[in-house]
């Protein structure tokens, strides 16, 4: 059993239209998502923008906005990448071309459009990270058991004889994820109160514990080794990471109702679980740096540099996320603007930066596809610009807003204090919706690439 | 290469799958399923036995706050920390909640905690403020409802009214699970309007610069900028704000208002703001209150009773108003207290004398107060209205 970096896998095995529909599908969502972003984040300080329409009113909006950010941008950009990495890891191509354009289709097609009309609509379940409604849910569902089928199956028919750490994240991530779904989406419809909230507080843990980060994590230990050309530093903290990692991100949920009446037995295991994932997370994240092998921050390589980024990014939010668990922390910053910042810096940063370098290296393998590297590097400088900007305003936002909460303040005092940073926040979004397109540009301008092969990263 | 995965290499496969199943089962297990049985058995041991369900309207209310995002602003839970007992009252419980399905706890504050909201607010400015948050609380950054109305706060939909009657039901299986008994959850919400409660003494030279600040943000959107009662939240009140500038305050019922809000109307309390800034919002309101007729309104008033009047308006009073007003104007009749909106007290406030013939033609829409236009002639409104004028300062 040896570590090696996946090895190009003959063209033939890949679904590179696949790659690009999903890609492409990726970014179109994630436009559509920022837009719905950039409103509710104006409406905070323009309150009446889109008074009277039903359908542009903050709720809905806030409600497309994240499941469009979890659902198309980021679950169609992992779909990219497994079809980009999937043959490469296994030496099997996935298990049908077929079930590829089904699950493609169902899930812009019969999840993401149906899902934003009903919910702007105004049929909607008030369940964080699972807002689309429950019919929405069968098909997301059904779109999972899908990605199970198309993805996990090429591991254990034939592989190669190199193990990669990629492969467990890919397993591991998407079998959780068709168990946690349901549990997350269906289950608080019919468990009531304080307990329906304990399985929504695993959930939105699960929703980014498990789905997306093993998905990112994926993404990173593959395109590290498979750029530098040099295996991961330890194969033993890799393995070390991984079953940490599974084991205590389930148990982090209810550390979203730390003092709530959750019993308190419950609350002391997610927070002592989310402390000891932060330590995990270090070892991890060393590992992964140190498996850079001196490529450096900036690399020349955009994918790895995105996924570099990636991971810096995932070690402080990390660190951040054990921090604010704790009772002390908590009871000051918790329902602040600090955990829109936490939140933004999860899934902005670390998951979108790994979702991003995942595209990049998996696109010049597309024959045929355009390819604009300056585009690529502008779009690196704008994304890394506009979310720095928001999550440290957002962050001094919560501080400034605990503080006047603690102090009794009226309520007001609290809504004028966080006017400034909310105008900043909002302007954040210029440099990130400008990120966004340049990226877009980055995929679709440029020389395209040898429609044979597909040219080395 | 071999064609095969290793047996090593597959058996890790297998091990990552297994590893999804097993640690999910573990973590439902640990922090779902049991976390749910305590719940269930604390809501059995302390919550009431037969709690109130919600009614229909109550049930489709909730329907349009879980679609509109409501609980994304607001959470419903009040946590076991000081900050938030201090401000919403008791924390929330297991019994609570158990029939919310799904549960709207909530993760953020934009807006202030809703499970207390039940009795802290009229249902006129639940209208109002639906209908357009800023006109009644300036700073507000909450959404304007107007698509759950026909073009006008006080034409609410039914959507509207099902919202209101759902917001009422918020802590109140509480408040009546412990009927008085939860006296700190009871008092604690600074808007909440009381009737009666310890008022503080406010200082006499508050800066009625800082005043005429503090009303222009809190007070001018629905008394108006001149305090003549026409703020842009005005419209669908009732009864409406007061024209501040046709009565007199003692600096007591000043006091009194400012801190406990006038029951049963939309006159929020003030509660969580300082004495110094509520001095000083006293002071702003000596100033506008009958402008350029300070200090003793009866002298400056023109117009004088006679002695006729004065004793026709005693008979009157004596017959129609005392079993509200009380005798002695106090406002203490054997009536008042099973009145939604208390009598006023004239022996703490006067309306200047055509505001006194004006409420009593017309009576005052949202209040008990009947017009008496139809049921007394022109002379009896006369007198009866320099008769409760002359309670103030303690003159009768
Ligand atoms: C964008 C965030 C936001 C949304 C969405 C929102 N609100 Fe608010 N809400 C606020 C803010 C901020 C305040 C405090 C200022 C004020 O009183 O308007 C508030 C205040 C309130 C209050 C007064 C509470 C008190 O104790 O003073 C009620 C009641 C209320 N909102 C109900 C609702 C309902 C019902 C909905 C859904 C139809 C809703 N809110 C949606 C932000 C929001
Ligand atoms: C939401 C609208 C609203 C706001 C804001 C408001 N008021 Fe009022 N206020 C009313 C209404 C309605 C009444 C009438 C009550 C009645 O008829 O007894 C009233 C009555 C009063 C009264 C007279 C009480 C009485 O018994 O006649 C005073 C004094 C007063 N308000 C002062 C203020 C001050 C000072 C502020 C700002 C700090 C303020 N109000 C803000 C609605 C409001
Ligand atoms: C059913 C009880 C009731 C009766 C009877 C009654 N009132 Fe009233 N009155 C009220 C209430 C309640 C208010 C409104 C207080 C408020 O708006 O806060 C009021 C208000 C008034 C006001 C306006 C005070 C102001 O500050 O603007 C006047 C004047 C008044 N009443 C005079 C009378 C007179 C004179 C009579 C007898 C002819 C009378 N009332 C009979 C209950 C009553």
């Amino acid at each position: 059993m040896a570590l090696g970096s996946p090895s190009p896998a003959s063209p033939a095995l890949v679904e590179s239209r696949l790659v690009q529909a999903h890609g492409l599908a990726a970014l179109a969502t994630l436009l559509v998502s920022v837009t719905f972003g950039i409103i509710i984040a104006l409406q905070l300080w323009v309150p009446d923008l889109g008074a009277g329409t039903p359908w542009l009113s903050w709720g809905r909006l806030r409600y497309a906005h994240t499941q469009g950010i979890m659902l198309g941008w980021l679950a169609n950009a992992f779909f990219a990448f497994l079809y980009h990495a999937v043959p490469r890891l296994t030496g099997r191509p996935v298990t049908s071309p077929q079930l590829g354009r089904w699950l493609f289709a169902l899930w812009n097609i019969a999840v993401m459009l149906p899902g934003w009309v009903l919910v702007l609509a105004g049929v909607s379940q008030p369940l964080e990270w699972a807002e689309f409604p429950l019919v929405v849910d069968a098909v997301v569902l059904v779109g999972v058991v899908m990605a199970v089928i198309q993805f996990v199956p090429p591991f254990f028919t034939r592989g190669l004889d190199s193990l990669y750490v990629s492969s467990w994240y890919v397993i591991g991530g998407l079998v959780f994820t068709a168990l946690a779904y349901p549990m997350g989406n269906i289950v608080p419809e019919f468990v009531p109160g304080a307990a329906g909230a304990a399985f929504s507080g695993l959930w939105i843990h699960d929703a980014v514990g498990l789905f997306v980060t093993p998905m990112a994590l994926a993404i990173i230990y593959y395109v590290i080794p498979a750029v530098t050309r040099k295996p991961i530093f330890s194969h033993f903290l890799s393995m070390l990471g991984f079953w940490l990692l599974f084991f205590l991100y389930p148990l982090n949920g209810t550390h979203h109702y730390v003092l709530s009446v959750i019993p308190m037995e419950a609350q002391v295991t997610a927070i002592t679980a989310s402390a000891l994932l932060g330590v995990t997370v270090i070892i991890v994240v060393a590992n992964l740096l140190l498996s850079l092998h001196g490529s450096g921050v900036l690399a020349e390589d955009h994918g790895l540099r995105f996924v570099v980024m990636a991971t810096i990014f995932y070690l402080v939010v990390s660190i951040q996320g054990s921090l604010q668990a704790f009772m002390s922390v908590n009871a000051f910053v918790h329902f602040t603007d600090w955990v829109i910042g936490h939140s933004h810096l999860a899934m902005l940063g670390f998951a979108t930066f790994a979702a991003a370098g995942g595209l990049a290296h998996a696109w010049p393998h597309i024959p045929g596809a355009r390819y604009n590297p300056r585009a690529m590097t502008w779009a690196y400088w704008l994304l890394l610009g506009g979310l720095t900007t928001m999550v440290v305003d957002l962050t001094i936002a919560g501080l400034v807003e605990g503080q006047l909460w603690q102090m009794g303040a009226p309520w007001t005092a609290s809504l004028e204090a966080a006017r400034p940073y909310w105008i900043v926040r909002t302007l954040s979004a210029v440099p990130i919706a400008g990120g966004f397109i340049a990226f877009l540009v980055g995929l679709t301008t440029g020389p395209r690439t040898d429609s044979g092969a597909g040219v080395a990263s | 290469m071999t064609s095969q995965p290793g047996p090593v290499l597959r058996m890790s496969y297998l091990a990552a799958s297994i590893a999804g199943v097993a640690f999910f089962v573990l973590s439902v297990a640990w922090l779902g399923v049991w976390p749910a049985r305590k719940l269930a058995e604390q809501a059995r041991l302390t919550g009431p036995e037969h709690p109130l369900a919600l009614t229909a309207s109550e049930v489709r209310g909730r329907a349009v706050y879980a679609r509109e995002g409501c609980a994304y602003c607001h959470s419903q839970q009040v946590r076991f920390t000081d900050a938030d007992i201090a401000r919403f009252g008791a924390p929330t419980m297991a019994w609570e909640t158990r029939g919310d399905t799904p549960h709207m706890m909530g993760t953020r504050r934009i807006g202030p905690d809703l499970a207390r909201v039940s009795g802290t607010r009229s249902q006129d400015w639940h209208l109002t403020h639906l209908y357009a948050p800023r006109s009644v609380v300036p700073a507000s950054v909450m959404p304007a409802y107007r698509h759950l109305f026909q073009g006008a706060p006080d034409q609410p939909g039914q959507s509207a009214r099902d919202l209101v009657a759902y917001l009422e039901t918020l802590g109140r299986v509480r408040d009546l699970a412990w009927p008085g008994g939860e006296a700190p959850a009871e008092v604690v919400h600074p808007a909440r309007a009381r009737r009666t409660g310890e008022v503080p003494e406010l200082q006499a030279d508050g800066d009625a610069a800082l005043g005429a600040m503090l009303y222009a943000g809190h007070c001018a959107a629905c008394h108006g900028a001149s305090g003549i009662g026409d703020g842009p939240g005005a419209v669908g009140l009732r009864p409406r704000p007061t024209n501040l500038a046709l009565h007199s305050y003692s600096q007591e019922r000043v006091a009194e208002v400012l801190w406990n809000g006038v029951a049963g109307t939309a006159m929020p309390a003030w509660r969580d703001r300082s004495i110094e800034e509520l001095s000083a919002l006293a002071a702003h309101l000596q100033r506008i209150s009958v402008p350029g007729v300070p200090a003793d309104p009866l002298r400056a008033d023109q117009i004088r009773p006679t002695d006729e009047e004065r004793d026709l308006g005693g008979r009157i009073y004596a017959a129609n108003c005392a079993q509200c007003h009380g005798a002695e104007g106090a406002g203490d009749g054997s009536a008042a207290i099973d009145l939604p909106v208390a009598p006023t007290n004239f022996t703490r406030q006067t309306p200047m004398f055509d505001e006194a013939l004006r409420a009593l033609r017309n009576g005052i829409d949202g209040t008990p107060m009947a017009p008496w236009g139809s049921r007394l002639s022109g002379d009896e409104l006369t007198a009866v209205a320099h008769y409760v004028r002359e309670f103030y300062g303690g003159r009768r």
